[in-house]
């Protein structure tokens, strides 16, 4: 292998440092508890409210007799929850705003997690 | 060059491609005025065909098989026509970083162009590996910003099929914006690129090609996203800019599609508008370092 192939590999040491301290950071902080449960295929409430650059952990509760996937884009989280049982996704801070969640196996069901 | 030739020059299928998207990101003006609460949140990272990458990392947990194949044609004359289909696995560990490996196939239909040797075959040809890192996430920022690098193995040429030894290592900044919240979206690519390669002669060839770029993508229809994508390429002997060999433009429509929840697919087909190739006249083109046409195609099953 050549210097400059060598100099290459040494450029990315720290940004693959960076990745993994991410990858092994990311759950050590304990975040605010809420809570929210799914019945009738509707979000109970259906509008959460959190604060703002803390971690948070959402307990998921299924009251269905099917299992959901309770699922965020912008909140970057999925868990899927069988019926009767409850589940628990943890989120990183977030800027204040108005983050979308809904149910990946009935797309209809629908909420919003306002964080300010 | 007079901005009517490189007009002039365009493929029909280009300009018909174009006309197109232009028709459709043009209702984006009215967006606003349409029933919103159909269109959802959507991740950005594929929904601008994928030559230029959306910042989203995907979502914490998530497995995904992604075949994704990168096809060039059109040389100097000649017949020329080569592809590449990474089979890579794609694993969000958490909400900051994504990773995707996996082998490389590539294919090569080559005749009579000139400074290549005739070649008809398929081969598995190495292995590609990303590794991408959220730098600025949406929210207090409007443009989200995620860093990617992406070490390359190949044992045959991406150009020419012949037998090489090839390590290559793409860096790219990758950002995008919403301009209308859930429908319209800008994106940007700065991309680094260096390689070094040894052939039969035993001597390693080094070179670098260095890119920026700028994509529209417009959600027409809820998970139905088309827009357009721009390249400008400029390729160098040597890792860091050394010798200038030659530039090209790029710009082409790009399609998006979640096909269902756990599905979608993600294509673009670009032609180079403008190029200029050192020591060829007229350089209108640079077929050298670069292909007349490029495409790719892009599915993700997630698991």
């Amino acid at each position: 292998m050549s210097f400059t192939s060598v100099r290459s590999i040494m450029g990315v040491l720290p940004f693959a440092a960076a990745m993994l301290a991410a990858v092994t950071g990311a759950h050590a902080q304990q975040g605010a508890a809420i809570r929210i449960s799914v019945k009738g295929r509707h979000f109970q409430p259906a509008e959460l409210q959190a604060p703002a650059n803390q971690p948070l952990a959402i307990t998921v509760r299924n009251l269905d007799t099917t299992p959901m996937e309770f699922e965020s884009v912008s909140l970057r989280v999925e868990k899927m929850v069988t019926a009767g049982a409850e589940g628990v996704v943890h989120v990183r801070p977030l800027a204040p705003g108005r983050y979308e969640f809904f149910d990946d196996f009935h797309q209809e069901t629908r909420g919003i997690l306002v964080v300010q | 060059m007079p901005v009517f030739r490189v007009i002039h020059n365009l493929p029909h299928g280009l300009l018909i491609s174009l006309g197109a998207t232009a028709i459709f990101l043009s209702t984006a003006a009215g967006a606003k005025a349409q029933d919103d609460s159909a269109f959802h949140e959507i991740e950005t990272k594929y929904i601008f065909g994928n030559f230029t990458v959306g910042s989203s990392t995907g979502i914490e947990g998530e497995k995904a098989f992604e075949p994704e194949t990168e096809a060039d044609f059109g040389k100097r004359g000649g017949s020329y026509g080569a592809g590449q289909t990474a089979l890579e696995l794609e694993y969000t560990p958490n909400q900051y970083v994504q990773f995707e490996f996996g082998p490389t196939v590539s294919y090569f239909d080559i005749h009579n162009v000139p400074g290549l040797d005739d070649r008809n075959m398929g081969t598995i040809n190495g292995f590609e590996g990303d590794f991408r890192s959220v730098l600025i996430d949406r929210g207090p920022s409007p443009i989200a910003v995620t860093a990617s690098i992406e070490p390359e193995f190949h044992s045959r040429d991406e150009t020419s099929g012949g037998k090489v030894v090839n390590y290559g290592l793409e860096n790219r900044l990758e950002a995008d914006t919403e301009l209308i919240k859930n429908r319209l979206f800008l994106g940007f690519n700065l991309l680094y690129e260096p390689e070094t390669t040894r052939a039969d002669l035993g001597t390693w060839d080094k070179e670098s090609t260095f890119g920026v770029s700028s994509a529209l993508a417009f959600q027409i229809i809820p998970k139905v996203v088309v827009g357009a994508d721009l390249w400008y390429l400029r390729h160098y002997d040597g890792v860091t800019f050394n010798a200038f060999t030659g530039d090209a433009v790029y710009l082409g429509p790009t399609f998006y599609w979640q096909v269902a929840s756990k599905v979608l697919m993600s294509a673009a087909w670009e032609y180079q508008i403008a190029g200029h190739e050192v020591g060829v006249m007229p350089a209108t083109l640079d077929l050298t370092d670069f292909s007349r046409e490029r495409a790719r195609l892009l599915l993700e099953f997630e698991f």
